[in-house]
């Protein structure tokens, strides 16, 4: 013990002139892992002075970007919080889509509309604002107009569209005459922010976009609009469609029928879908644009390799607007991560904390976008405020959606916030509650579900924690999972309690053959519970924040941390020998506050650490 | 069963083993145990690498040292180089990767040979960058062809520090006396060849991928 201590002393001590070769690659290991490079030759020497502090070094080098990325490698490799293409975010209310027509003049000219669009008139409504008889074209859904483009008159046009100056084109839009157009300095004031060159240009591809022709509806900017109700007679297979429109118009819904008249939020996706007076808002900004009528058209060009972080992509392509959405997702949470890390605050507020950072297209979708997937036949249940995750009220308000670089910390997201347990890349990442507790459990406990080798008998038990060949892993998983009950699944939605009870209401009509769209998207009738709230009904009600608390205080947390940072340190798995130096790694951990800089400072000032380079 | 037991019998049955005369053994060397933990030498993470790689191309962004040493034939596109580093991939759950592979260590090195072309131009070619200026190859050309020995062993040390972090003269076995040999060896080969670099500097240039490739450039 006292040779260690020794040992200890020797390596901690700041070095002198003469330094073997282990000393310096133990200064070009910590180097590496707390600068993010090699020493550079003026590094080396300044180390090689006889005067050259390194414990000093070493503590100044316990905070800053480089320290918070590496340290942030740890838990993005574990909970990978990055989307790609697999999960598509194409909801109706935000995107608006573009059909080329022939104008007055003969001259082709693009309209952006939304799939969708409550109208009044039955040929338009939920579809283009411009029909067959005025365009001589046909529009399909997702898909390019068929047909013979004739020339739409000049006062068909102004009826039905209108010209705005929109929020991807002019980062002064909200400005009675926005004129702070798109240019080369956005790539200083606002990098990464890059249309793609199919919104920039008329389809021509020469004349400069300079504004774009909307559907009137979709222009609207009012914050909530009147239940709409059409009274047009159900149509059947078969009937003529109204305007030469290819699929049906919407039909009223139980919703509307019962809340006719009653206001509802435009931000909430019920407004868009049972409203005409709710639109995309001034300059577009509850909209993100598609340079086409299709699914994932382009939008802006986004750095598709960012292994250095956004800010130095290695490539960068014409991407749809899901994937830019997407990519903020990601970045929320990495700045969250490197915020707890470079600001050495109490880790545990990885799952904990109600606070967190947005920029310009974060608050963008916070404040417009996010509510568009709410409320789905919870409307029928009186849903169709979204109860938040991020309080949109919470959102700073200076923040424009094509400002990048801006980065502004928001104190309280909401009651329903929970570290990186309610941001959107982690919900839709894992988009089942089990694979939401899933991946906590490994990544934060250290723990995994090896199933029992048991002989698999046929059942039907909808328990699974009691089936045999499940109820090994389940017994513990479906408890855990049950804590995102109300959270939806693949989705931030957030179901309340005052609306959605644990057990249905009788008017829910869970029973029976035919069960309604709300209990079947919401209620499991197998248990007369709340889909995924079986195996633990209080879990369900403590919510993240319950899971969160568990986390934290579980007795596998501590040593879980020391677990990872310190595996990811000395570049190998802990052995059986290296106990004893864990559990005292627990201890420097907890009793320094769960903060990352005392159990770094502990690993790297460690033989074990220096030992992780004495092969020749 | 039957076989084993008559196979063993006729063994024994040969006759007595006669005594023998006992000696001691022989004294054996004793040889304290290393019991020291060995470690396997951790490898620089890829964001690390492409990192100093950056500063060492001339402190460019990525796409810009793509753009600067495509034409030249140098580099084809970071995408070609990026997953063969290990890098993960969080969207499609592609996990880092913590060993090394051949095309991971042939990857290393075309882009470690593309690095050392561009700097032996912009650092040594022509002699117009100043000294402060250069990025790699932060010295003076020697003056003749090979140069002595110390000499190349001082500007050899200077690229020993940039890309394995220690002084030349602490490596292990006679790393400065191989490096030098490589140097001349592949400076005559260029005696006669005509090229964008001379032939002194298509040795630098050897020297420099060599050093950026060995091992220890690549663990920690």
């Amino acid at each position: 013990m006292r040779w260690i201590m020794l040992l200890t002393l020797v390596f901690a001590s700041d070095s002198g002139a003469t330094h073997e070769i282990a000393d310096y690659r133990y200064f070009r290991s910590l180097s590496i892992d707390l600068a993010g490079r090699p020493p550079t030759r003026d590094e080396l020497a300044a180390y090689d002075k006889a005067d050259f502090a390194l414990d000093a070094w070493i503590e100044a080098h316990l905070t800053g970007p480089a320290y918070a990325e590496r340290l942030r490698r740890i838990y993005m490799d574990a909970l990978r919080l990055e989307i790609g293409g697999s999960f598509q975010y194409v909801p109706n209310p935000v995107m608006l889509r573009r059909q080329q027509v022939a104008g007055p003049d003969g001259t082709p000219i693009w309209i952006y509309f939304r799939r969708g669009q409550r109208r009044v008139d039955a040929a338009r409504d939920g579809d283009f604002c411009l029909t067959q008889d005025e365009t001589g074209q046909q529009f399909p859904t997702n898909a390019v107009a068929t047909g013979t483009a004739k020339p739409v008159a000049q006062a068909v046009l102004d009826a039905r569209t209108i010209v705005v100056k929109p929020w991807w084109l002019y980062a002064d839009y909200r400005d009675s005459m926005p004129e702070d157009f798109v240019a080369p300095d956005w790539a200083k004031r606002y990098p990464g922010f890059t249309p793609a060159p199919a919104l920039l240009s008329e389809p021509d591809g020469k004349t400069t976009s300079r504004a774009v022709r909307v559907c009137r509806e979709e222009a609207q900017t009012a914050d909530s609009g009147a239940v709409y109700v059409s009274g047009r007679a159900g149509m059947k297979k078969g009937d003529p469609l109204p305007g030469g429109r290819m699929s049906q118009p919407p039909g009223d819904s139980g919703f509307a029928k019962n809340a006719k008249g009653r206001a509802v939020s435009c931000l909430s996706g019920t407004g868009f879908s049972s409203s005409i007076e709710c639109g995309c808002g001034i300059g577009l900004e509850r909209c993100l644009p598609n340079a086409g009528p299709q699914n994932e058209a382009q939008a802006f060009v986004i750095p598709a390799r960012t292994p250095l972080g956004t800010a130095l992509p290695f490539e960068a392509n014409p991407s749809p607007p899901a994937a830019w959405v997407r990519m903020w997702w990601g970045e929320e949470a990495a700045r969250f991560l490197d915020s707890l890390f470079s600001a050495d605050r109490d880790f545990r507020e990885v799952l904990t904390s109600h606070a967190s950072s947005v920029n310009g297209p974060l608050a963008q979708f916070y404040k417009f976008l996010a509510g568009a997937s709410c409320c789905g036949p919870g409307a029928d249940a009186g849903y169709s405020e979204p109860d938040p995750l991020f309080d949109p009220a919470a959102v700073p308000q200076a923040l424009t959606p094509e400002d990048t670089a801006t980065w502004m910390p928001v104190a309280d997201r909401g009651p329903h916030a929970s570290g990186i347990l309610t941001m959107p890349v982690f919900l839709t990442k894992y988009g089942s509650r089990r694979a939401r507790a899933h991946v906590l459990y490994n990544a934060f406990l250290c723990k995994d579900f090896i199933a029992d080798s048991v002989k698999l008998s046929p059942s039907n038990d909808p328990d699974l924690t009691k089936r045999a060949g499940c109820s090994s892993c389940h017994q513990t998983l479906e408890p855990m999972a049950a804590y995102f009950t109300r959270v939806q699944e693949s989705d931030w939605t957030w179901l309340p309690a005052s609306i959605f009870p644990m057990t249905p209401k009788p008017e829910a009509k869970c029973t029976g053959p035919k069960p309604s769209g709300l209990c079947k998207q919401i209620y499991d009738q197998a248990f007369d519970k709340l889909r995924g709230a079986y195996a633990s009904p209080a879990h369900a009600e403590t919510g993240p924040n319950g899971l969160a608390q568990d986390l934290v205080t579980a007795p596998e947390f501590a040593p879980c941390v020391v677990q990872n940072v310190s595996e990811s340190l000395l570049g190998r798995s802990l052995a059986p020998e290296d106990e004893a130096w864990k559990t005292q790694l627990v201890k420097v951990f907890v009793e320094g506050g769960y903060r990352m800089k005392a159990l770094v400072r502990a690993i790297v000032k460690s033989p074990r650490y220096r030992a992780g380079n004495d092969h020749t | 069963m039957k076989a084993v037991l008559f196979s063993l019998l006729a063994a024994c049955g040969t006759g007595a083993v006669g005594g023998g005369e006992t000696t001691a053994l022989p004294a054996h060397q004793t040889r304290m145990l290393d019991t020291t933990p060995k470690e396997r030498r951790r490898m620089v993470p890829p964001e690390v690498y492409l990192r100093a790689y950056l500063a060492w191309f001339g402190g460019l962004v990525p796409l810009d040292v793509q753009n600067r040493a495509r034409p030249k034939g140098l580099f084809d596109a970071w995408d070609d180089y990026l997953s063969a580093l290990g890098l993960p991939d969080y969207k499609t759950d592609l996990p880092r990767q913590n060993q090394s592979n051949t095309l991971m260590l042939a990857t290393l090195g075309r882009l470690g040979e593309a690095l050392c072309v561009r700097a032996a131009e912009h650092d040594l070619h022509g002699g117009k960058t100043p000294l402060e200026q250069r990025v790699v190859f932060a010295f003076e050309m020697p003056a003749a062809n090979a140069g002595p020995e110390a000499a190349f062993a001082e500007r050899f040390d200077v690229l020993h520090r940039t890309f394995l972090g220690y002084p030349v003269k602490l490596a292990p076995g006679d790393r400065a006396e191989r490096f030098h040999a490589l140097y001349k060896d592949v400076a005559a080969r260029h005696a006669s060849v005509k090229g964008p670099l001379t032939a002194d500097e298509t040795g630098w240039v050897a020297v420099c991928t060599a050093l950026i490739e060995h091992p220890e450039a690549e663990l920690y």
